[in-house]
C-alpha cells in the first residue's frame, strides 16, 4: 500500500538503479520491498500520534477489493498547527481492520 | 508544520534504518556486498528529499548546508549501497529534513569501508569489520580532511584523497571481481560532490575512485545536474561533475597489471577551475567515450589497451584531444523531424504520392496540410488556461491510508481514516488518524 509514497518511490528507484548496475537481483529487490511494506506498516502503528481533520467535496468514490478510492475537490486539511488547502485529492485506503 | 518538519525525518529516517537492517540479513544471504545495503539507503533517502519541492522552514536553511556539505552520508554503519541510495532519493524529494551531520559522519564511513572492502573480495561483514582497523590511518585523513574539504582546502583534500585512492586503484586491479564495492563510495562521492560546491579534492576522490565496476550509474544532484559514473567494462571509471570547484589536476594511470587484459585504467581528472568559471552545462556519458559540455570537453576511451594515450588526453584541460576513437565534442541534439516539425516530410510524401494519382488523395492530403497548417497554431493557442492549478505543484495530492470506517447518508459522507502519508502540494505529512466530511 504505501510503495506509492516518497519514501517508497525512492526505495524503489533505488532498488532499479541497483538491479540495472547488476548489483542486486530483482529477488532480492523484492524482499527489501516487502520488508519495507512490514516496516513502514509498524511505523506508522507505532511513532505516528497526531489527527488530522479535513473537509470536502466529493467527485468520485469507488470501493472495489475492500478498497477505497476517493477523489475530493477543493479540499481542506486542518491539523493543529496548520491548514492545507488543495483543489484535488485523491485518497486511497485499504481496510484497516 | 513544526510538527511535521521535526518529526518526519526522524520517522523516515527509523523506517530506512529499520527496513535496511532487516533487509541486511536477506542481502548477505543473496551474497550481495553490504555496500549495496548502504548505497541503496543514501540514494534513496536522496532521492526521495530531492523529489519534491518542500518548503519547510528548516529545511530552507537544511538544503544549503546539505548541500554545502555535499551529501554526506548518514549512517555510520559498515553496510551501504542500499540505504544510501535510498537516503539519496529520499533527500531528493525535499519533502523532509535532512540530516547533515550525519550524513558527513557517514561519508566517511564509507570511505573507511570502501578501502577494506576493495581488499576483501567478498568477504563477509565481520571481515569487513575487521579491515577497517587497518586503514584506519588513512581514513583518519581523509576524515579530517573531508569536512574542511567542503569548505577548503581543496588542494589538500585532493592531495589525500588522491594518495588514498591510489592505494585504492592498486588494490583494485587485483580485485576485479570486487567491482561491486566500488559504487557505493561513487554514488556518496558524486553525491557528495554534486549537492555542495565540492572542492576539487571532492571530485577527485570521487574520480579517483577504483575502477572495474561495470554499470553506469546515473546520479541526479540536488542542483539538478546530471553526474554519471561510467564505469566500462575494463574498469575506466570516469566521473563527470559540472561544478565550478571541479579542479584538474592530476591524472592517475596506474598501470598495474602491464599488458594486462583487464587491466583497470584509472584516471583522474580534475578540472581545474579558478573561481568565476561557469559551470559545466551538461554531461554526456557514452559507452566508449566520455564528453563534456560546457567548459572543457575530453573523450577518454574506455579500451584497456591505451593507457598511455589516454593518460595524454586527460591531462589536457579544456581541450579535445582526438583519439583513436572519434571523440564527440558537443551534446548530441536531439532533433525532432516528426510532428509540428513534420510538414516538410508530408509534403515531400504529397509530392511523391502525387502520381500515385487518386486526387482524393491529394485533396485529403492538401486538406491534411491545411489542417495541419490550422491545427498548429490552434494547438499553440491550447493550455492557454493555468495548468499548474491554483496550487501552482503539479503533484497530483494523494494520501495512501487504513479506512477504519466509512459511512454514506444520502450524499453525505464520512471518513474515518487512520495510518496515513499524505503528500499535499509537494510535502509529506503523516497522520495517526483523520476525520473528514465531504459531500457528493
Amino acid at each position: 500500500l504505501y510503495r506509492n509514497t516518497t519514501l517508497g518511490n525512492s526505495l524503489q528507484e533505488s532498488l532499479d538503479e541497483l538491479i540495472q548496475s547488476q548489483q542486486i537481483t530483482p529477488q532480492l529487490a523484492l524482499q527489501v520491498l516487502l520488508q519495507f511494506d512490514k516496516a513502514i506498516n509498524s511505523a506508522l502503528a507505532q511513532r505516528v500520534r497526531n489527527r488530522v481533520n479535513f473537509r470536502g467535496s466529493l467527485n468520485t468514490y469507488r470501493f472495489c477489493d475492500n478498497v477505497w478510492t476517493f477523489v475530493l475537490n477543493d479540499v481542506e486539511f486542518r491539523e493543529v498547527t496548520e491548514l492545507i488547502k488543495v483543489d484535488k485529492v485523491k485518497i486511497v485506503a485499504c481496510d484497516g481492520k | 508544520m513544526l510538527y511535521f518538519e521535526f518529526e518526519e525525518p526522524k520517522l523516515y529516517r527509523s523506517v530506512i534504518e529499520d527496513v535496511i537492517n532487516d533487509v541486511r540479513d536477506i542481502f548477505l544471504d543473496d551474497g550481495v556486498d553490504e555496500q549495496v545495503l548502504m548505497e541503496l539507503k543514501t540514494v534513496s533517502w536522496r532521492k526521495g528529499r530531492n523529489g519534491q519541492q518542500g518548503t519547510l522552514i528548516n529545511q530552507k536553511n537544511m538544503d544549503p548546508e546539505k548541500e554545502h556539505g555535499a551529501n554526506k552520508i548518514e549512517e555510520k554503519k559498515e553496510d551501504e549501497n542500499v540505504p544510501v541510495l535510498w537516503e539519496n532519493k529520499l533527500m531528493q524529494s525535499r519533502a523532509v529534513d535532512g540530516f547533515h551531520s550525519e550524513e558527513q559522519q557517514l561519508l566517511l564511513q564509507v570511505q573507511q569501508q570502501h578501502q577494506p572492502q576493495q581488499q576483501q573480495h567478498h568477504h563477509h561483514h565481520h571481515h569487513q569489520q575487521a579491515q577497517p582497523q587497518q586503514t584506519v590511518p588513512q581514513q583518519a585523513q581523509t576524515q579530517q580532511v573531508l569536512i574542511p574539504a567542503s569548505q577548503q582546502g581543496q588542494l589538500d583534500l585532493f592531495s589525500y584523497n588522491f594518495d588514498m585512492k591510489f592505494v585504492i586503484l592498486k588494490v583494485k586491479t587485483n580485485t576485479l571481481a570486487a567491482a561491486p564495492q566500488v559504487i557505493v563510495p561513487d554514488s556518496k562521492l558524486i553525491q557528495h560532490m554534486n549537492a555542495s560546491n565540492m572542492s576539487a579534492a571532492a571530485t577527485a576522490a570521487t574520480l579517483a575512485l577504483p575502477a572495474g565496476v561495470t554499470p553506469v550509474q546515473q546520479i541526479l544532484t540536488n542542483s539538478g545536474q546530471l553526474l554519471q559514473v561510467v564505469r566500462a567494462a575494463n574498469g575506466a571509471q570516469y566521473i563527470f561533475q559540472p561544478q565550478q570547484s571541479v579542479v584538474l589536476q592530476q591524472q592517475v594511470i596506474p598501470q598495474m597489471q602491464p599488458g594486462g587484459v583487464q587491466a583497470p585504467v584509472i584516471q583522474q581528472v580534475l578540472a581545474p577551475l579558478p573561481g568565476g568559471i561557469s559551470p559545466q552545462t551538461g554531461v554526456i556519458i557514452q559507452p566508449q567515450q566520455i564528453l563534456f559540455t560546457g567548459n572543457k570537453t575530453q573523450v577518454i576511451p574506455t579500451t584497456v589497451a591505451a593507457p598511455t594515450p589516454a593518460q595524454a588526453q586527460i591531462t589536457a584541460t579544456g581541450q579535445q584531444q582526438p583519439q583513436a576513437q572519434p571523440a564527440q565534442q558537443q551534446t548530441p541534439l536531439v532533433l525532432q523531424v516528426d510532428g509540428t516539425g513534420d510538414t516538410s516530410s508530408e509534403e515531400d510524401e504529397d509530392e511523391e504520392e502525387d502520381y500515385d494519382d487518386d486526387e482524393e488523395e491529394d485533396k485529403e492530403k492538401d486538406g491534411a496540410e491545411d489542417g495541419q497548417v490550422e491545427e498548429e497554431p490552434l494547438n499553440s493557442e491550447d493550455d492557454v488556461s493555468d495548468e499548474e492549478g491554483q496550487e501552482l505543484f503539479d503533484t497530483e495530492n494523494v494520501v495512501v491510508c487504513q479506512y477504519d470506517k466509512i459511512h454514506r447518508s444520502k450524499n453525505k459522507w464520512k471518513f474515518h481514516l487512520k495510518d496515513g502519508i499524505m503528500n499535499l502540494n509537494g510535502r509529506d505529512y503523516i497522520f495517526s488518524k483523520a476525520i473528514g466530511d465531504a459531500e457528493w
